[in-house]
């Protein structure tokens, strides 16, 4: 089992070393010539004003909340479509294995159109 | 996994209280001022479920693959979670208005806590219990915040949040242990191999961790920290809930874990560690509740102080004690909602009107409030013909069986200890007197809550034999 | 098989990838351009080489000598940890996708897949969410507004777009019974390809992998007029080389994807009938895989100067408000499907 693994370690390690030599040749074969108005933040030319580091919306931590959720959701799918068709076609268990997704998945949606009504998905 | 008919009927309770959550989501997207009809729905709802946990007491069933078990003992604290729901329910209907909270989230959030707590209580695997813990919680963190432009509520809501992940930190890494020296987490697995696990330090480590855990949650000496600040900073009515029910979830998870335990009567590791708790909580709750001017606070204090009374039953470690403590949570759930329900009509618009001075010369403006006051106060104290009497009674009685003459000696100093701050509302009530016009309008539901549970109060103080007999027939 | 024949054999098949790879996206670069201006009535590079042929690699020389500035207001380590990442995922991910059919080769049977592992759908999404982190890196690290702007906006889109897009995958899961990228084009033999099966799975991951590679009509963390460059404004030389080659290589992998999730792979359908023999038939299907790829490769470039840019709320309203349901109703569809079908 594991030697199928083997691969894909080769692959992250090479993964690696490539991104490494890539960001890090610039600093071999380019100049360094650097001066205060290079290293100036670029803000289309005039002087930068204020820092970046302020507090963000809070409509972006409620997408990322979000997406926390349904993506737990997804995840817990996965396994059942992996085995659906053998549970179905398994006779103690037949048409269960659908509506028991399927009451899940409308548990969830009952939760996905709350945040709808209530304006979680707008985004003005 | 196949569910029968039996199974399905057996888990209704909790099954009416998930689709009634839903029910209240979709009743809260799709019809406006959706408040209005939520209070009354979520109040019927859990009084169905109380009504069906009652009913059900002999349908013994064990669901969800042995990892939840209905009928009996855990109907007894469906019914106490669920009835002592809808009677917050009645008191949360005008109580959110006044306070500017007046939105339907509030009943979906209190529904949810519920099933929380039902889940605790039904589990035989820790798992489950983690999972009802968690669910319990959070809805309590959203809760104690829910009044958002209020910093007191805020600071409450954070504080419970840190304190209570604080202390879930401490319960997972118990269950790993446990897990380690087990290898499951079913509490049956765990009484079958405890002549073995006795001596495991593994084991032993993680059960001292989880009662740590718990112990938050139950607010016992030394992890009481978070009590005061959040039950005086939560709305009043939420306060009412965590209190009450919340604690007697937290209480239900002890049980469910040591009474197997008990049942087979092996001998206990616990009982040190577990009257440590219980003497800490009692002395130190008692005492500084004297000094509190502000009556959520006094009562934060005074429920640290039960928390060690209930803590004695389970350190006497006898099925008496068990009974002691479920009849002793009954009795408190009731004395405890009477008094934040009157607290919650009392308080003013602007949420302050708990300091002890408001309540002076209450006695001559408002007698029917400071009526039920006082025997709310009364019953609180421990005096006879109400349930505190007999709650203690009970519990006592238990540890002088198990030979623990001293911790029902430390009881009895601590509860004469704390008559004084309970007596001193009546003082207050009665002799003092001032100008202010203390304008109260008492709504008729909030009334109903708490004639409810001065009823109950009555009927526990007076009857007290048929209910033990009833708890102990279910063991 | 030893390990250190499985080590050499991953090898070669590592360097033939990469060099593919690289080679196929300084070539897409160069396409999109022509491209681009045929499409604008333009000519296009045409100076360095034959018809513009040797334009990447005077790009590439030209970013390589490059001064790299890291500007002061950037946080440093994360600066140059962000684009590592971005290539790092671009670089991993194909890991997974077969091209072919095993073969043998010199008496050894060599999948022409890099791994084959029994959870390569989860190795690719794994991955593609660690790129979210690449762009929300740059974005904060850069110590610029629009940078910041870019990477939030990014990050956004692409949670939002990865939750339909795990939908629509589970749908083609539950015809294959696997999580092997093997195991799914195999199971999508004949006229069985899953976007016939499932069309309302497929354009949502279509879409959906429109939005994970940041492409028009979904490159708001990019987008010109407002952003100048986006997430990779204050980023110069090799490093911004590398956002530049990862963005590419997205791009291939994504339409690798949709061929493997939904186009049946390598397969040509009914060509076992044909009577050819065993390599011509290898051949044949390898080809169709990369004949497959180049046309998807077109459609994306085609798209992306067809159709003008989404607003932001648009973009985040047909995520979570379309394309999440439908991918949801795809799954039930299928589902129905599968119990009428047995």
């Amino acid at each position: 089992m594991l030697v199928e693994y083997i691969p894909l370690f080769l692959v992250i390690a090479f993964a690696i070393v490539f991104a490494f030599g890539t960001v890090f040749s610039s600093k071999i074969f380019g100049p360094q010539r650097p001066n205060p108005e290079k290293l100036s933040t670029y803000e289309s030319g005039v002087q930068p004003v204020g820092t970046t580091h302020e507090r963000m919306s809070v409509k972006y931590y409620l997408v990322a909340m979000l997406f926390i959720i349904f993506d737990l959701e997804v995840i817990f799918v996965y396994p059942w479509a992996v085995q659906f068709k053998k549970l179905y076609l398994d006779p103690s268990v037949g048409t269960t294995a659908f509506y028991a997704m399927l009451i899940f998945l409308v548990v969830f949606e009952i939760g996905y159109l709350y945040v709808y009504k209530k304006g979680g998905f707008k985004w003005d | 996994m196949t569910f029968t008919v039996h199974d399905l009927i057996s888990l209704s309770p909790v099954l009416l209280i998930g689709v009634g959550i839903l029910a209240t989501l979709i009743i809260e997207m799709l019809v406006k001022e959706s408040e209005k009809i939520l209070g009354w729905f979520t109040f019927v709802l859990l009084l169905s479920v109380a009504y069906l946990s009652l009913i059900l007491l002999d349908h013994t069933a064990l669901v969800f693959e042995d990892k939840f078990l209905t009928g009996g003992r855990v109907n007894i604290f469906f019914f106490l979670f669920s009835f002592g729901a809808a009677v917050v329910s009645l008191l949360s209907m005008e109580y959110i208005k006044k306070a500017g909270i007046h939105f339907g989230e509030y009943y979906i959030m209190l529904l949810s806590s519920v099933l929380g707590m039902m889940l605790i209580s039904g589990a035989t695997d820790f798992i489950m219990i983690f999972i009802g813990l968690e669910q319990m919680s959070v809805c309590f963190y959203v809760l104690a915040g829910f009044n958002r432009r209020n910093e007191r509520s805020l600071e409450a809501a954070l504080k419970y949040f840190l304190l209570g992940s604080f202390a879930t930190g401490f319960l997972v890494f118990g269950l790993g242990l446990i897990y380690g020296a087990v290898g499951s987490l079913s509490i049956t697995e765990i009484v079958i191999g405890y002549e073995t696990l006795k001596t495991s330090p593994l084991f032993l480590t993680g059960t001292l961790l989880f009662i740590i855990g718990f112990s938050f949650k139950i607010a016992a000496v030394p992890f009481h920290m978070w009590v005061p600040d959040v039950y005086q900073g939560a709305p009043t009515s939420v306060t009412a809930l965590m209190s009450t029910t919340g604690k007697a979830a937290a209480f239900s998870a002890l049980i469910i874990i040591f009474s197997p335990i008990i049942q087979a009567a092996y001998p206990s590791f616990f009982t040190p560690v577990i009257s440590v708790l219980a003497v800490l909580s009692m002395l130190y709750g008692s005492i500084v509740a004297i000094s509190q001017n502000d009556l959520k606070r006094m009562l934060a204090y005074s429920s640290i102080a039960h928390a060690g009374y209930m803590l004695i039953g389970l350190a006497a470690w006898n099925e008496k004690g068990v009974s002691g403590v479920i009849f002793y949570l009954v009795a408190y759930t009731f004395m405890n909602l009477a008094a934040f329900g009157l607290i919650s009509l009392i308080e003013k618009r602007d949420l302050r009107g708990t300091e002890f001075s408001d309540y002076k010369g209450l006695g001559f403006k408002q007698p029917v409030l400071a009526g039920l006051m006082a025997l709310t106060m009364f019953a609180l104290s421990g005096i006879p013909p109400f349930a505190g009497f007999f709650g203690k009674y009970y519990v006592f009685l238990s540890a002088i069986e198990a030979g623990m003459t001293w911790l029902a000696i430390v009881g009895v100093i601590s509860s004469v200890i704390s008559v004084y701050f309970y007596l001193r509302l009546i003082v207050v009530m009665y002799f003092d007197n001032s100008d202010e016009i203390v304008m109260v309008t008492p709504s008729t539901s909030a009334m109903l809550g708490i004639m409810i549970s001065v009823l109950l109060i009555i009927i526990m103080g007076v009857a007290p034999g048929s209910i033990i007999n009833l708890i102990n027939s279910t063991f | 098989m030893e390990i250190l024949q499985i080590a050499v054999i991953t090898l070669v098949k590592i360097l033939i990838v990469v060099t593919l790879m690289l080679l196929t996206v300084s070539y897409l670069v160069y396409f999109e351009r022509k491209i681009s201006a045929w499409a604008q009535n333009r000519v296009g590079p045409n100076r360095v080489g034959p018809a513009g042929l040797l334009q990447p690699f005077a790009d590439v020389f030209k970013l390589l000598l490059k001064e790299d500035i890291v500007p002061f207001a950037a946080t440093k380590s994360i600066h140059t940890l962000a684009p590592m990442l971005a290539l790092f995922v671009a670089f991993t991910t194909y890991a997974v996708i077969p091209i072919g059919p095993s073969v043998e080769i010199f008496g050894y049977k060599v999948d022409l897949v890099v791994a084959d592992v029994n959870m390569g759908i989860l190795y690719i999404l794994a991955l593609t969410s660690v790129g979210v982190y690449a762009i929300t890196f740059s974005g904060w690290s850069s110590g610029s507004k629009y940078s910041l702007l870019g990477g939030v906006r990014s990050s956004a889109q692409m949670i939002s777009y990865e939750i339909s897009m795990g939908f629509s995958i589970a749908g083609v899961l539950l015809f294959a019974e696997s999580l092997r990228p093997v195991a799914i084009v195999n199971a999508q033999s004949g006229l069985m390809w899953n976007a016939f099966v499932q069309p309302i799975g497929f354009i949502t991951f279509v879409v959906a992998a429109f939005a994970e590679t940041n492409r028009l009509p979904f490159d708001l963390p990019e987008a010109e007029p407002e952003l100048v460059g986006g997430y990779h404004t204050e980023y110069s030389s090799m490093k911004f080389a590398g956002f530049f080659l990862a963005e590419y290589a997205n791009m291939i992998i994504a339409s690798a994807m949709i061929i493997t999730l939904y186009l049946g792979g390598w397969q040509v359908p009914y060509i076992e009938k044909l009577g050819l023999p065993d390599y011509a038939v290898v051949l044949i299907q390898v080809t169709a895989f990369f004949v497959k790829m180049g046309v998807l490769l077109f459609f994306i470039i085609w798209v992306r100067w067809s159709l003008p840019r989404f607003r932001y709320d648009q973009l985040m309203d047909l995520g979570w408000k379309v394309m999440f349901p439908l991918s949801l109703l795809n799954l039930i569809w299928v589902a129905i499907l599968i119990m009428i079908m047995n």
